[in-house]
Order: structure tokens, then sequence, then C-alpha cells
């Protein structure tokens, strides 16, 4: 009987605890962005939204037209922020969405050289 | 003696003219063009540098090399986004002109602050979507008198196209359109300068207005096709700048001897990354048409750097 108490109780501190995590993981956002079509305009808009409180990091990828930003852990994105940002950057917020973070890739094998 | 000397002088102020008319237009801080402006944003709040070394070379005579003159110029341009829509510039030169005239090839030399520039652009119409953008934004600013236009040597006071500055107020507009896409970007502008003899120290000499027409265009030679991330973009450029000058006027006797009007093709490199943008050019003159006895162009090379902070 304790063993089975034990075990509950092993499994329901397990899930919580990755509750826990779940809500306090850094959220991630994508940013679809018109107008963007050369780096150093890219980094411009990043410049702007790098000021936003919260924002821990930015990626670009200029093809796309899409702005990866992660936020701080705990922070929230405002949708009405990102947009004046983007506009004050000289650009048009197309579109904005909350992603989930890539799952962790596995370690890729390297294979060595071999020696002469 | 007096009238020669005064004929090679407001020769050579043609020529040293268009040189700032071209140095206060190519102010562009945030695009691609080299010797045009565009009309691409400065975001609010934020600062842009631009750095460039200008050299032009010319003479009357290619064969007889009886007036021979050289223009170092180190441009340095502020650009600072007031809104999404307006950014204002300042361009402030550094001169260094010398002057060689005659068998006995005198030379007349003066370096120094040249005239600062400072002008407004304002983005009347822009479209962004997916990949590109296109905008059209007039450009209004003044040319300020703070290069030094009473400079003297040993022979008496310098000719005035070799003073660092041309002691008039000038006002200057116009227009810019661009058109940009992550392939390749297109710039047009079409400016106008009144040159005022305002205030100047030139006794009464005041440069003819200057109109002009350039073209950009900038296409994305590497990488050839785009993965992800922001990577570095290595653009050929080709301008182009039709540049006309009216007559100047002495004591308000127009000088028929004096504008004209000149074509520049202008290729070049431009290699753009997120937070600089280094480039080279060559203005090359391809059409010279000239009053009097105007100094010929043989070439405009120039090098710069762009930063975003």
């Amino acid at each position: 009987m304790m063993k089975i108490i034990q075990k509950t109780g092993l499994a329901f501190i397990l899930m919580l605890s990755l509750s826990m995590a779940a809500l306090t993981a850094p959220k991630i956002y994508a940013l679809k962005v018109d107008g963007l079509a050369c780096p150093f305009c890219a980094f411009g808009i990043e410049k702007r939204l790098g000021k936003i409180a919260g924002v821990s990091r930015l990626r670009t990828d200029i093809k796309a037209g899409r702005i990866i930003l992660t936020m701080k852990d705990g922070a929230v994105l405002d949708p009405a922020t990102a947009k004046r940002a983007v506009k004050q950057a000289g650009f048009s917020l197309r579109a904005l969405e909350q992603i989930r973070p890539p799952a962790q890739a596995p370690a890729k094998a390297v294979a060595k050289k071999p020696s002469l | 003696m007096r009238r020669t000397r005064s004929a090679r002088s407001r020769s050579w102020l043609c020529r040293l003219t268009m040189i700032g008319v071209i140095i206060g237009w190519t102010t562009g801080a945030s695009g691609a063009p080299i010797t045009v402006t565009t009309a691409l944003p400065v975001a609010e709040g934020e600062f842009m540098v631009r750095e460039q070394i200008i050299f032009n070379h010319g003479d009357s005579d290619p064969k007889t090399k009886a007036r021979e003159r050289t223009a170092r110029t180190i441009v340095s341009v502020l650009a600072y986004g007031v809104n999404s829509d307006l950014a204002v510039f300042a361009v402030v030169p550094y001169v260094s002109k010398s002057l060689k005239a005659g068998a006995s090839a005198i030379g007349r030399h003066a370096d120094g602050l040249g005239d600062m520039k400072i002008f407004g652009r304002y983005t009347l119409f822009k479209n962004n979507f997916n990949g590109g953008s296109f905008r059209i934004a007039p450009v209004a600013g003044l040319k300020i008198p703070t290069g030094n236009s009473n400079r003297r040597d040993a022979l008496g006071r310098l000719p005035i196209s070799v003073q660092p500055g041309s002691g008039s107020w000038d006002p200057f507009g116009g227009v810019v359109i661009t058109y940009q896409t992550l392939d390749f970007q297109i710039d047009a502008a079409i400016s106008y300068t009144v040159n005022t003899g305002a205030n100047s120290t030139a006794n009464g000499f005041k440069f003819g207005d200057v109109s002009r027409l350039d073209g950009s265009f900038q296409y994305r030679l590497w990488p050839g096709k785009l993965g992800s991330g922001t990577p570095g973009f290595l653009y050929g450029v080709l301008e182009a700048n039709l540049v006309h000058q009216q007559n100047n006027h002495v004591n308000g006797i127009e000088d028929a001897g004096s504008g004209g009007t000149r074509l520049f093709l202008v290729p070049g490199l431009q290699y753009v990354t997120r937070r600089w943008i280094a480039e080279a050019a060559i203005q090359l003159p391809v059409m010279q048409n000239l009053n009097g006895m105007a100094l010929r162009d043989h070439y405009t090379a120039r090098a710069g750097l762009r930063f975003n902070f």
C-alpha cells in the first residue's frame, strides 16, 4: 500500500514539475513582416523589436520575411506593441502567432576524417 | 591675363559645384544606391552613419594638361529617424582641392571643412509587400556655408573653385522613388538646387542652378539562392547621373562660358550586412556637353562604409 502511495506521489510531483516548466518556458512568436528585403533594413526592425520589454532573442529569416522572437521566462508579447514596433521601423506587420519551440534535435554524429 | 584667370576660375567652379552637388545627393543611409539617395526607411529613434571617400580628377585637355584638378573629399553623413516616415540627415564634407594651371604648373591648394548640408525626407507613399517595398519620398534641404570661402595663399585670394566653401545658402529639393525586392532594387531621383550666391564672399559670384536626374539598379549577385537567416548580400550596382548646370552669374551678368550637361555611368559593388555596408564605385563620364572652357571630368572614384547603430 505504501509503495502505491509513494509511486502516485512521485508521478504527481513529476507531472506538476512538467506543467510548471511548460508554464514558465519562454514564449516564442513568429512575426510575418511585409517590406523586408535587405539585411541592413532587417537590423532596423530588430532594433525596434529588441526594445520591447521582455524580448530576449530575435532571429530574422529574410527570405520568408519572418522574425522569430523569443521572450524572457514568463514574459508575453503584446500584439499591439509588436505592431507598433514594426511600424516604427517603417514596415508592416502582416501576422503574429505564438509558436512552439522546436524540439531539441539529437546531436549529429560527426564523421571523423581519416588521418593521413 | 586677368580675364583668362577669371575664365579658368569659372570653368573650375562649374566642375567643383557639380562635385558638391554629387556629394550632397549621395546621402542615402538606408539602402543600396551609391550616388543616389533612397526612399528606404530609417527606423524611428535610430541613427545611421555613412562615411565616404571621393576622389575626383579632371583637366581641360587630356593632351596638353593645361589645367589639371584633383579634389579629395571625405563625406560624413548622420541620419536619424524622427518617425517611420520622416528622416533627417546632416552631411559634413571635408575637402582638399588642388588646381594646377599654365605652363609653369602653378599650384593652388586648399583644404578644410566644406559646406554642410541638412535635409529631411518624408515618405509620402509606401506599399510594403511580401519580400519588397515601393516608396515615394520628397526631399528638401539647405546647403549651409560652413566652409571657408575666403582662403588666401602667397598669390592672393584663391580662386573660388579651390575654396573649401561656396559662401552661399542654397536650398534644394527633389523626389526619390524606390522599388526594392529581395533580388534587386531600383531607385530613381529628380532634384533641383537653387544656388543663391547670398552672403557670398565671391564678389558677386553666383553658381548656376543645378538640376539632376539619377537612377540606380542593384542586383543581388551573391548568395544566388537565399536560405534561412539573414546572410550578407553582394550587389552589383549600375547607376546613371544626368546633371545640368545653368550659367553662372558674375555681378548679375550671365557667363555664357559656364555650365553645361553631363551624363555619368557608375558601375560598382556593394556588400550589405545587418550592421554595415561596404561599397565602391567609379563614376565615369559618358557625355560632357560643356560651355566655354569648363574642365572635363576623367573619373570620380568612391569608396564608403555605412553603419547601423
